[in-house]
């Protein structure tokens, strides 16, 4: 009764065919994906959309498909799949791969065009254009041994105090001003190769260890530069790096220990494995509280909260239920994306949001 | 087809049904490799009365319908051969009850085995099948395909917890088998008859299952050998000894080496076979038992023995046990994996007949299983697009296959038959049994809507190869 025909474009040449022939089909990832808890539907699951791949690469579907195409832009990208998938899937190069093909042209979200035309922008001119509006964390100079503190193009404009608060904790970290974007929103939006090349100008930029406190930059400029040269800045401090932690003074609320929650931020969790050290600086900071699904997407997912508002509101909204139940003072967060995605959930809530390097500067 | 839509449409909802190609490629197989139909249409029911509706609808118009709930099974049971419906029963994910006093739960069926477990261990009961997917496998799937896990030897499988089920027969009958009592032998025990039946015989809509209070204490150990055979050996001691272990896993090199690769829990990737054996119950009572199989496998040639320091250390070893299947596809863009099981006594023969049959087959099978119930899992690691390689494959489970059967076994302990293993199924069952099952099957299932191609059918049909 079915038939299955093969789409005059089964090229093969869409995915590198050592990574999709990775996943066995299991199914383990399918409880970590948020968008598949949110459906229920295999399309929507890691396991599924390799399937819809495997289509794509073997000529049973377009890439063009409607399926397809409205997978490739539901998927977070959180990349909450690949700890859990006991044969080692790379499923964030798999989405790139994904995003590269069917994202172009009159296929890419009009948003997504918008964004990154502006985020390149920044990146490639260099010009600090947020700069000039704060003056943010800028120094003028440093040794070159010094580590530098990445400025980050969306920290730069929305929350130029969390550079602040990071050069406040440990003084030792530069912030050149002529610093790019890392390109990490372009790799997730269809331009691998270009969000690839932005983050190896940023290295050439930053010699030397690059200190960031973005969690999302943190995991794009480690696949590109190499893991010892980069650190997410919970990971900096918990390595011994500026303050003694034992030394902070807890943040005191009504006079009593502040009650601190983290959320994690999903590609330094899920792609970099750290995670214990935000947890291991908070414990210092406060009276640490485990959000529960803390490891999950919040549902900011780099530029998804802009171009898919309705789906990002409901991935964050169980988890806004769920703090609320924590009676936390502080919603703790380690990537920008993440700030806004909390601030905005827990907006008019008794919790407020904050990056940890702010707590750490004002624990000092 | 339009009117089949329409009125599909018409039952649950035009939410609740998928006809776009997408939508339907991503039904067209199961964990199965191999295995590849799409389906003519997708439906997701949000309760009984619409499956019996849909079923009606089916059987009016001979419309073939599988029942599939994660789609984490390994014998293509889920894939829809002859295309038709395909009925996804995860919107039916209630845990209705769970009785401390009654010492049961009733859930539906689209439940996972996890969330069951959780629920259970909440009010300090047990819902003792865990089989290696539980962490995405519904309670229905695992009914119908009479799950395993890693309690066999103790504790028995799915079938002994099932109580009761709801199931809706192909004409739309909705009708309850057994029910919460422990003893029952009202009629034919048709709770039995459908667990197992892999979805053929009717769609299970509720299940009830039995629980038992949780033991106060866990513990598990490593043993290394110097292969398979030998830590069969020792499991037969162990049990010869009058241990009843609750876990008794084994893995051959192979495994070991892919499952550290993911795990990193430091296990000896140098021995030739890790035997993992654990018990629960009364703290004191576990550590002697524990005591006593460590002794008794140093004995019988352990190289190594080790104790699980710690609740978190125990949970770590069985989470790593039951990933070596993914972690081995690690090996090979192809995984093809079976199910043979022996009488116990016959597990180190078994063993050395599995490595001789790779062995001449120039096959990378690793083996690992349960060597507790004598259920192997020899996994077979190729290059899909090596067609020869493939094909030899083929020849060596048909062997293997072949030894099982000669040393009192079967074909598949726990996965089921589905449509892979159907070729092979008269090899265990014989003819006459054979046509009693197809007999059966026209009692439940007159028109033969559910599931063909599967148990109950021949064995002849064709299947289409497709992706890995």
């Amino acid at each position: 009764m079915s038939d299955e025909p093969r789409t005059a474009a089964g090229t093969g040449d869409v995915f590198d065919p050592d990574l999709l022939s990775r996943c066995m089909s299991c199914g383990f990832c399918l409880p970590s994906c948020p968008t598949y808890r949110m459906t229920g539907e295999e399309a929507s699951s890691p396991r599924g959309r390799i399937t819809l791949m495997r289509a794509v690469q073997d000529g049973r579907l377009d890439v063009t498909d409607p399926t397809v195409l409205a997978q490739s832009q539901f998927c977070l990208g959180c990349r909450a799949c690949e700890p859990v998938c006991p044969a080692g899937v790379q499923y964030g190069e798999l989405l790139e791969e994904w995003r590269d093909t069917a994202w172009q042209g009159r296929n890419r979200p009009v948003l997504a065009k918008l964004l990154m035309l502006m985020m390149s922008r920044l990146g490639m001119v260099g010009i600090t254009l947020a700069g000039l509006v704060r003056r943010a964390a800028r120094t003028r100079r440093g040794t070159p041994a010094a580590p530098n503190l990445m400025l980050g193009c969306v920290e730069r404009v929305l929350y130029p105090k969390v550079s602040r608060a990071a050069r406040r904790a440990d003084p030792s970290l530069v912030a050149p001003a002529v610093q790019g974007c890392c390109g990490a929103l372009h790799a997730h939006n269809g331009e691998s190769g270009l969000g690839r090349r932005m983050a190896r100008r940023l290295g050439r930029q930053l010699p030397g260890t690059i200190v960031t406190t973005s969690g999302g930059c943190s995991a794009h400029l480690a696949a590109e530069l190499g893991a010892d040269r980069v650190q997410e800045f919970s990971a900096w401090l918990a390595a011994g790096h500026g303050p003694d932690l034992a030394d902070l003074t807890p943040i005191q609320v009504d006079g009593r220990r502040a009650r601190l929650g983290l959320q994690d931020s999903c590609h330094l969790r899920n792609a970099l494995g750290v995670w214990r050290e935000p947890r291991e600086v908070l414990a210092h900071l406060g009276d640490y509280v485990e959000v529960p699904d803390a490891g999950s997407c919040c549902g900011a997912a780099g530029s998804y909260s802009v171009l898919r508002p309705a789906d990002s509101r409901e991935v964050l909204a169980p988890k806004v239920a769920a703090i609320a139940e924590l009676d936390l003072d502080y919603l703790v967060v380690v990537n920008p994306g993440c700030y806004r995605q909390m601030a905005a959930g827990l907006r008019g809530s008794g919790t407020r949001v904050v990056h940890l390097a702010e707590l750490v500067a004002r624990a000092l | 087809m339009a009117t089949l839509v329409e009125r599909l449409t018409s039952i649950v909802g035009a939410a609740h049904v998928r006809t776009a190609a997408g939508e339907l490629e991503v039904y067209a197989r199961d964990a199965t490799p191999l295995f590849h139909h799409r389906p003519d249409v997708v439906v997701f029911p949000g309760s009984t009365a619409e499956v019996a509706e849909v079923l009606r609808l089916a059987t009016e118009l001979r419309i073939p319908v599988v029942p599939r709930g994660a789609g984490s099974n390994l014998c293509a049971a889920t894939v829809p051969l002859a295309g038709g419906i395909v009925l996804v029963l995860t919107r039916l994910d209630e845990i209705l009850e769970v009785s401390g006093p009654e010492l049961l739960a009733r859930v539906q069926p689209g439940v996972s085995t996890q969330a069951l477990a959780t629920a259970a261990a909440a009010q300090g009961l047990l819902y003792v099948p865990d089989p290696g997917s539980k962490v995405v496998s519904t309670v229905g799937g695992n009914v119908a395909t009479c799950a395993g896990g890693l309690r066999g030897l103790k504790y028995g499988v799915t079938r002994n917890y099932v109580l009761g089920l709801e199931v809706v027969l192909p004409t739309g009958e909705v009708v309850r088998t057994g029910g919460r009592l422990w003893k029952d032998v009202a009629g034919y025990d048709l709770t039995r008859l459908l667990t197992g039946s892999e979805g053929t015989l009717g769609v299970i809509t509720e299940v009830t299952v039995a629980l038992l209070p949780a033991p106060a204490a866990t513990r598990t150990g490593v043993a290394y050998f110097a292969d398979l055979a030998a830590a069969g050996r020792a499991v037969d001691a162990v049990i010869g000894a009058g241990i009843t272990p609750a876990t008794c896993e084994f893995l051959d090199r192979t495994c070991v080496a892919a499952v550290e690769d993911y795990a990193h829990l430091g296990l000896d990737t140098e021995a030739g076979a890790l035997l993992l054996f654990g018990d629960d119950g009364d703290p004191e009572l576990v550590d002697r038992s524990l005591g006593r199989i460590a002794d008794v496998c140093t004995e019988h040639g352990a190289t190594g023995v080790t104790l699980a320091a710690d609740v978190a250390a125990s949970e770590d070893l069985l989470a790593a046990r039951r990933c070596s299947l993914p972690a081995l596809s690690r090996l090979g863009s192809l995984t093809i994996l079976e199910d043979a099981t022996v009488p116990r006594p016959r597990l180190a023969e078994m063993a050395d007949r599995i490595t001789a049959i790779a062995a001449k087959h120039e096959l990378t099978i690793g083996t690992f299983g349960h060597a507790g119930d004598g259920n192997l899992h020899p996994t077979c690691v190729l290059d899909a697009s090596d067609a020869a390689a493939v094909e030899r494959s083929h020849a060596a489970f048909g062997e293997i296959f072949g030894a099982a059967i000669d040393l009192g076994g079967t074909i598949t302990g726990e996965h089921g038959v589905g449509a892979a293993k159907l070729p092979y199924l008269s090899r265990r069952l014989g003819n006459d049994q054979m046509a009693l099952l197809s007999r059966i099957k026209t009692a439940f299932d007159p028109a033969g809507i559910l599931n063909p191609g599967k148990l109950g059918s021949t064995g002849d049909q064709t299947t289409e190869a497709g992706t890995a």
